[in-house]
């Protein structure tokens, strides 16, 4: 087993990791970065359309017409409003203050901006990962690519190292360090479709978890709404929702009814124009799909609605040039919508609220841990509009800084040789049993369990019902699958039943938060509990590892300046009051 | 004509062969072409064929997806669809089709290729 060892190990490729090593490096620490997936093109930070947010005063230090009015204190207040205030404030202060220099910086490092409003640029994901990747080359940090960290080593509650596999080669290399950043992001593929690539199966969270963390908000996952389901090469694809805020259209049920008429027109204008879309679409579409009403690939059918067409596609062509989006041709969609007919969408997993604890540092209460961008608990609290681009940058500029600072100090033990032996046992074991179950099976049936009975409305029954097929899946299922080829290069089989192990662990955590959260909050929606309770439930469900079930507890959210609300009142009007306590700035956000 | 809501949308269903290269540096001396058999219908990419055939058919079977976006913004599923570089991820399938591995990059295994990072830094 190869040794690689370094001062600061960054776990994750997307742009929390970037910026975490290049914070590791400025603390003159050495930094290797382990992507899962390919460089810079890895996680679902170069997928994201994307926006980098900022407050307006911040925007206008960067060159940008900005925002006069607006102010940290706006934003913050915004920020807390839209999470419905199960945000931790500490944290949102921070990123409302570090914004315009992650801006400015990134900017710096050769990120273009393709238009800007007050309160964001518009750039690409691609944009903002090349920016990063250049400057972590010229800072020196040493890149892996197609690696996977599967397990952590500690010892005596810090960190000393990890383990990880080459996914080309089938070799395993032990990593030694002092301080380990995670940045792993969320786990989309635990479930379908997605908006994210197919590497993201929450192994930071999950390892963290095994290792002694604490997670937290593991209930809260926010659905990108309208994306196509349908046919198989549009799936997931973000270019309906994009649509929906550049352009317009509505929503029809299989009766081609529109449904959205029958909520309150503020609440969906306000949605239509802002990414409280996310919460808001995701979850009635949820509702008529639940209710019989769905189209027959499980979504609803986006339409352009009323308008003229010409005027609809005069639109679109500003976001898609002769129909060509990202990677992809649109034009048989195009054709689709001026025959009239409607494209199938529903929601999305996009982007996960819950996860890894973290103090102001990005330090987790495992020593010499920290965690960056999705992987960690968000600051967004219940709900995200405003851009996880600009969270993945300023908490992995402050985990790498941390981790740096901690490693030029910090006396670490070389990873215990029996721990790594154990380890590696356990990553081997798909590989070496006889027969078995292939993992696609027990995935695909993941997929589809989490779609529906954790997606953006959930039930106790469901809950319940889900959590039996989990506990099942983990322990009897999990250790009977076996891979076809015992080769170790490229074994997807093998790696898939690595990533398994942690899929239904994080999502079967979610499930529990979900059940025990007895309230609806942002894109928590309990169809059983459909309203907010101010007084009972403005705490963090936190979860640790415990013997041989996991620990639930509650904690009080951590309230800085912005007193919350209290009383118990239906979840649509405190989305509707959380909208409408928007400050008086312009933009998206 | 509009799709009439609440039914199947008419999509030709047929069944094609594909015809994938396969290497294992491992074991293999040389490579040799499998070819399988898939129903399609209206929209699947190549991506989506090869995730058929790996699910119901050869679990053994390599391609580039454990980190693949599918929506042709990494780029790192670039191989050789009846012999012209195509992203399996955006390439739809309409009929047979001969899958083969990137040229000139050494083969990890089956479509796998060493291709490095696809970024423009």
């Amino acid at each position: 087993m190869r040794t690689i060892q370094t001062d600061v190990l960054v776990v994750g490729g997307g742009g929390a990791g970037f910026r975490a090593a290049i914070g590791a490096r400025e603390k003159d620490a050495s930094a290797v970065l382990v992507s899962k997936g390919p460089l810079a093109r890895s996680g679902a930070s170069p997928m994201a359309g994307a926006d980098l947010t900022c407050h307006g005063l911040g925007m206008r230090r960067a060159g940008f017409f900005g925002e006069p009015r607006d102010s940290e204190e706006k934003f913050f207040s915004d920020i807390v409003h839209q999470g419905c205030f199960l945000n931790d404030q500490r944290l949102v202060e921070i990123y409302v203050h570090d914004g315009p220099d992650r801006l400015l910086e990134t900017l710096a490092w050769g990120c273009k901006p393709r238009f800007c409003d007050e309160r964001a640029i518009f750039t690409s994901g691609t944009g903002i990962m090349d920016a990063h990747l250049r400057e972590a080359k010229r800072l020196g940090v040493e890149l892996l690519e197609d690696v996977a960290v599967l397990e952590l080593t500690t010892d005596d509650g810090a960190v000393t190292g990890a383990i990880g596999l080459d996914i080309r080669s089938g070799e395993l290399l032990a990593f030694e360090c002092k301080a380990a950043v995670l940045a792993t992001g969320g786990w989309h593929k635990g479930y379908t479709p997605v908006t994210g690539s197919k590497e993201l199966t929450g192994d930071g969270v999950a390892m963290a978890y095994r290792a002694g963390a604490e997670l937290g908000n593991m209930e809260f996952v926010t659905f990108a709404c309208n994306i196509p389901v349908w046919p198989p090469v549009w799936r997931g694809s973000i270019i309906t929702y994009v649509m929906g805020i550049m352009c317009g259209g509505t929503l029809e049920n299989a009766d081609r009814e529109r449904f959205l008429e029958k909520y309150d027109p503020e609440t969906v204008a306000i949605a239509q124009r802002t990414e409280w879309n996310k919460s808001f679409f995701s979850n009635v579409a949820a509702q008529e799909i639940r209710a019989g009403k769905g189209s027959p690939h499980g979504g609803v059918y986006y339409v352009v609605g009323d308008e003229p067409w010409e005027a609809f596609e005069a639109r679109a062509m500003s976001s898609y040039p002769g129909w060509q989006f990202k990677g992809g041709d649109f034009s048989e969609m195009a054709q689709m919508f001026r025959d009239g007919e409607g494209v199938e969408v529903a929601g999305a997993a996009e982007y996960f609220e819950g996860g890894v604890c973290i103090d102001e540092e990005c330090a987790t209460n495992i020593l010499g841990l920290y965690a960056a961008g999705e992987c960690a608990i968000s600051l967004f609290g219940a709900n995200r509009v405003a851009a996880a681009t600009m969270e993945m940058l300023v908490t992995g500029a402050i985990a790498g800084r941390a981790a740096g600072d901690y490693a030029g100090k910090a006396s670490v033990p070389a990873p215990d040789s029996k721990q790594v032996a154990t380890l590696v046992e356990k990553i081997e074991a798909p590989l070496k049993r006889g027969s078995g179950e292939p993992p696609s099976r027990l995935r695909a049936k993941l997929q589809k369990d989490s779609q529906e009975k954790l997606g953006p409305v959930r039930v106790e029954a469901e809950l319940t019902g889900f959590l039996g097929f989990l506990a099942e899946a983990q322990s009897a299922q999990l250790p009977e699958l076996a891979v076809q080829s015992k080769s170790r290069c490229y074994n997807k089989e093998w790696i898939e039943c690595l990533e398994l192990e942690n899929l239904l662990q994080v999502i079967e955590l979610s499930a529990r938060a979900a059940l025990e959260r007895t309230e609806s909050r942002g894109v928590h929606y309990r169809e059983d509990f459909p309203d907010v309770d101010n007084d009972g439930w403005l705490k963090e469900i936190i979860l640790t590892a415990g013997e041989s079930e996991p620990c639930v507890a509650h904690r009080e959210v951590k309230v800085t300046s912005l007193k919350p609300p209290t009383g118990v009142i239906p979840h649509f009007e405190m989305v509707k009051e959380m909208m409408l306590a928007h400050s008086d700035v312009g933009g998206h956000h | 004509m509009p799709a009439e809501p609440g039914k199947e949308a008419p999509s030709v269903e047929k069944t094609v062969k594909i015809r994938v290269s396969r290497f294992d540096p491992a074991t293999d001396e040389a490579s040799r072409y499998d070819t399988y058999k898939v129903p399609v219908v209206h929209g699947m990419s190549v991506m989506d064929v090869l995730d058929y055939i790996y699910e119901n058919l050869d679990g053994t079977l390599a391609y580039y997806d454990h980190a693949a976006c599918n929506q042709g913004i990494c780029k790192r599923c670039l191989i050789q669809i009846n012999g012209e570089t195509g992203l399996m991820c955006q390439t739809r399938v309409t009929g047979d089709v001969t899958l083969d591995p990137l040229p000139r990059f050494d083969v990890v295994k089956d479509l796998v290729t060493a291709k490095g990072g696809t970024s423009d830094a």
